[in-house]
């Protein structure tokens, strides 16, 4: 108690709060730009950590990663695009209540959950601290594994009601995690001989790719603003009496996020999913989850912010980063001359509970200027869509071009945002591809690890069969309640299950769906193939996704194409309207890789402007002028050069 | 602490000496005054070699003729492959773009992974550190000297990341010493591999320097595991035979050898342990220049590192962030590292089919 006292005095010097706001400050920023998450705003502060003293620098470098999760809600709620890829489920759920008039609600409801969640995440922090390590060094292998496996049985909630359609996404989703490297024999998958591949695809990339772009394509052709009804602002009551109907949700959700932080490499992505799983396995009406359920914007932004500080219990306790911020933010501590370690409990307690008072008043402080700045940024969604789709973009662009500084960034955004696109006009859901994203790598590592290691004997472990329960028990109470109900009341009960009246099955087919299905049968038809020459443990995994992934997909072309032989007049193609913008987004990125980033990004600038968002030459260029000097600013901030076109590189 | 930090003043002393000696006196000083010199990391930030390569910064800013500014950038991807392959395509040979990287690099570079675009070993050196390296085991294995490693009853298990990585000169010394030993890889990191350790999940690890000394030693000082053996350091001749100046207690794993054989190790093994060790831990980090890069700019870094090893802050933060070794020269390492990336057909095909055969990898 005195030594978190001790800290708290430490931090209350006016250079080191004033540090911490500023950190809190530039998170904020970064947290709404779509692709640019804590990493960037990280790797941004490192250089002026050392302007600081070591708390100081340090508290600069928390309130960034503190306040990430709960400022991507702005974005995530008012565009659809998700500002990290941990806050995807808030894109889905929080948009949509935005496109009802409720933004409001849901952002002050992700808001709240959001500082929640950094509360939780802090205290549990504080408390664990001296039985944090023994959790750690608890979760071995196999405990690892099933948790994925848990996140798995979560992630099969989001299926969605056609359940052919939603297991094939998931598969979709398997096998595109399974790009790369093998863990059990190192075999490189589905590579094509690109070096880009070698490591499997970026996260950020998947999420912006699949999520971000198709809302970018349809705000620059819908020309109008986001919600049919005008976006209130500024009453936040709705908002917190959803906060309290769904307290307890979110006090569970924080406790899933605290937890799944602890395991490196799951971390806030996987545990975000499981969360929003959990909500929707105890939400009694599921019919609502994918068009604005509340408890699915609370669920995802309580356990995201929890995610923030138990992600640096590894890396305080173990010197092992829980992921690339905390990679940073270990470098940082180096230089400090602070060494992680198990040591650290004994030797640097003022360190520990500085860090878990930063974060927690960061979470309030992050939300409080959340709550404040909304309205204004609310203003934004009434202009014309194309004005704020064009610097998006180009924040898009620049967050997928960090990860490998290459080509191959930005031709895999735009290939994911097309087949996203298809998806979203097909109605396939997305949420799977995602999830089975991020659980991929993890299950088939630790699966690898695990049996190699322990053999069979690993499903006796007690962690397991705890982890187990949170599958199990369910499971059997559900069975329970079900045999309970028949005994009773006969037949009737069965239909209450379902909850919703059954869907009315659409009669005819479309371009865009049996353009899908075919893409799947494609996609897993030549995975198939290529998996022949994979070795036999390289194989398993992607195997998992491609057989019943190949017969899914068939069976859902075969199924189009029945409905449009027979429903030949209701056939249609959608958004044909979209067509110019996937054309001239397409070209864009042509345009990058042949005059580079500078002139294809002024002429994309000025075409956007002027041909769909109906501005004159001279305040296009202007505005186009002002957002180009933005982008490079963003450009030289990260230190990284704009790609440079084939074209202009061998004039040179 | 008194102990590890004597050794490096004489190694830096001679270093300087050999530095001096080294530069033909005719040729004209190059100066980096007024210039930007652009580090690339082909590594996320805040892994061992950023870490390594921004604490470098501000030592060769200080040290390196004219004082140029530093700028480390970070290209991860493809397994240090893309930034590497840019380097290939966008450096020039004026000094100014310096790849920094380590094995990962260089060993796809020797197997011939057809991802790799860059001829590493047409590449000028600038500089470099060495990484040591020490094999340890947990109590339990009842294990006490190398001498019971070799001869061991109990079922050894070792986790790793990946064979044709940074496992591989370990992986190498236990054929070398004919050592059964299970490998389990595929772990994220060393860091998971050492979580795993202390879990008990396997009993057998190596870590690199630094993380031993700031990690391991005090679990292998209470007695909770085992301290083996190192990867060995250079001795004069270029051979991975000397002790580690950083861990001097421990034997190398060629004086492991001769105790336990009582003869020196020869054969194809012996020749691809120390090909790959070389790679692995005396060049571990080297910064790699433009293939035409002048003589006069690679002694500019060489006067550079001569003096970088002298200054007492070097010696004195080094200690912790870089594991206490002094950096290496061009001038003494530049053709040992040349031949350490092209070593011998039979090599070559040795360590591919071991690679195929016994760890599945596939080329």
């Amino acid at each position: 108690m005195d030594v978190a006292l001790a800290a708290l005095s430490e931090l209350f010097e006016p250079l080191r709060l004033f540090a911490l706001l500023m950190g809190v400050l530039a998170g904020m920023v970064f947290g709404m730009l779509p692709g640019l998450g804590g990493v960037a705003a990280v790797s941004i502060m490192l250089p002026f950590v050392f302007l600081f003293d070591n708390y100081a620098g340090l508290a600069l470098l928390l309130g960034a990663i503190s306040v990430v999760y709960t400022s991507d809600t702005i974005t995530s709620v008012l565009l659809g695009a998700p500002g990290s890829p941990a806050s995807a489920p808030t894109a889905i759920e929080g948009h949509a209540m935005a496109k009802r008039g409720e933004a409001a609600t849901a952002l002050g409801l992700g808001f709240l959950a959001s500082m929640v969640g950094g509360l939780v995440g802090a205290i549990t922090l504080a408390l664990a601290i001296p039985v944090a390590g023994p959790i750690v060094l608890a979760l071995g292998t196999p405990e690892l594994l099933m948790f994925a496996m848990v996140g798995l049985y979560f992630a099969s909630s989001m299926i969605g009601r056609d359940l052919a359609v939603g297991l094939a996404a998931g598969c979709l989703g398997l096998l595109i995690g399974t790009i790369g490297p093998a863990p059990a024999a190192a075999n490189f998958r589905f590579t094509f001989g690109q070096a880009y591949l070698l490591d499997g695809l970026s996260l950020t990339i998947v999420a912006l790719g699949l999520f971000a772009v198709p809302e970018i394509i349809s705000m620059l052709s819908g020309g109008g603003g986001i919600s049919a009804k005008k976006q209130v602002v500024s009453n936040w009551s709705a908002g917190f009496s959803e906060f309290w109907k769904s307290r307890w949700l979110i006090l569970r959700s924080a406790l899933i996020g605290t937890f799944g932080g602890f395991v490196p490499a799951v971390g806030a992505n996987a545990s975000t999913w499981v969360a929003y799983g959990h909500a929707m396995r105890s939400t009694k009406d599921k019919s609502r989850f994918g068009k604005g359920e509340p408890r699915g914007v609370a669920a995802a932004e309580g356990a995201n912010n929890a995610t923030v500080i138990s992600d640096l219990v590894p890396t305080l306790l173990f010197s092992v980063p829980g992921g690339p911020a905390a990679a940073i933010f270990l470098g940082a501590l180096f230089s400090f001359g602070f060494y992680p370690g198990p040591r650290m409990v004994t030797e640097e307690p003022v360190l520990l509970y500085l860090i878990v008072w930063s974060v927690a008043l960061a979470s309030i402080v992050g939300a409080a200027i959340c709550f404040a700045i909304t309205p204004m940024v609310a203003q934004l969604t009434r202009i014309r869509f194309a004005l704020i789709a064009a610097p998006l973009m180009l924040v898009m662009i620049a967050g997928a071009y960090q990860a490998t500084q290459s080509m191959g960034d930005i031709a895999m955004l735009l290939l994911l945002g097309v087949i996203g696109w298809i998806m979203k006009q097909a109605e396939w859901p997305r949420a799977p591809i995602l999830v089975g994203f991020v659980l991929a790598k993890p299950v088939e590592q630790y699966f690898w690890l695990t049996t190699q290691i322990h053999g069979w004997t690993w499903l006796a472990r007690p962690g397991v069969l705890l982890i187990a329960s949170f599958i199990v028990f369910p499971l059997l109470w559900r069975g329970w309640t079900i045999w309970r109900e028949k005994r009773g009341s006969g037949e009737t009960v069965k239909n209450d299950d379902i909850a919703t009246p059954p869907a009315v099955e659409p009669a005819g087919t479309s371009a865009a769906r049996l353009a899908m299905a075919g893409l799947g049968v494609l996609i897993f038809g030549y995975a198939l193939f290529e998996v022949t020459g994979f070795r036999a443990n390289a194989r398993l995994l992607p195997l998992l996704a491609i057989v019943p992934g190949l017969a899914l997909a068939i069976f859902v072309l075969v199924r189009e194409m029945r409905r449009f032989l027979s429903h030949r007049d209701l056939f249609h193609v959608e958004a044909k309207s979209d067509y110019p913008i996937i054309a001239l987004l397409l070209g864009y990125a042509f345009g990058i890789a042949l005059v580079g980033f500078q002139l294809a990004t002024a002429a994309f600038l000025l075409l956007v402007l002027i041909r769909f968002a109906g501005m004159r030459l001279l305040g296009a260029t202007l505005y186009a002028a002002v957002l180009f000097l933005g982008i490079n600013g963003l450009f030289t901030l990260m230190r990284i050069t704009p790609p440079e076109g084939i074209l202009i590189a061998s004039l040179f | 602490m008194t102990r590890e930090s004597t050794y490096i003043a004489p190694v830096a002393a001679a270093l300087a000496v050999a530095a001096t000696l080294g530069a033909t006196p005719a040729a004209a000083q190059h100066s980096f005054a007024g210039q930007t010199i652009e580090v690339v990391v082909p590594f996320a930030p805040g892994g061992a070699t950023d870490v390594a390569a921004r604490f470098l910064e501000k030592f060769l800013e200080r040290h390196l003729e004219g004082n140029p500014n530093i700028e480390v950038t970070n290209r991860p991807g493809g397994g240090s492959i893309l930034g590497a392959n840019w380097f290939q395509q966008n450096a020039e040979p004026n000094g100014q773009t310096i790849l920094f990287t380590t094995s990962s690099t260089a060993n796809p570079y020797v197997l011939g992974q057809p991802e790799v675009e860059y001829d590493l070993a047409a590449m000028r050196m600038a500089y470099g550190l060495p990484f040591g390296s020490v094999t340890y085991v947990s109590k339990g294995t009842g294990i006490e000297t190398p001498a019971d490693f070799v001869n061991a009853e109990e079922p050894l298990i070792y986790g790793g990341i990946a064979a044709a990585a940074s496992d591989l000169p370990t992986l190498l010394s236990f054929e070398v010493l004919g050592a059964d030993v299970r490998s389990v890889l595929g772990f994220t990191g060393r860091g998971p591999i050492r979580l795993a350790f202390e879990r008990g999940e396997t009993n057998v690890d190596f870590q690199f320097t630094p993380v031993y000394m700031t990690q391991v030693a005090a679990t292998v000082e209470s007695g909770d595991a085992v301290a083996l053996m190192t990867g060995g350091s250079m001795d004069e001749n270029g051979r991975l035979v000397a002790r580690d100046p950083a861990v001097p207690d421990l034997p190398s794993v060629y004086e492991v050898y001769v105790d336990v054989f009582g003869e020196e190790p020869s054969g194809v093994e012996w020749d691809a342990y120390q090909a790959m060790g070389a790679l692995t831990l005396a060049y571990g980090l080297t910064a790699y220049l433009h293939p035409d890069t002048s003589d006069e700019i690679v002694a500019a870094f060489a006067d550079a590192v001569g003096r970088i090893n002298a200054d007492p802050e070097f010696i004195e933060e080094g200690q912790q962030v870089v594991g206490g070794y002094a950096m290496t020269s061009p001038a003494d390492a530049e053709a040992a590292l040349k031949a350490a990336l092209q070593p011998s057909d039979e090599v070559r095909s040795y360590l591919i089919n071991l690679l195929g055969e016994k760890f599945g990898v596939q080329f």
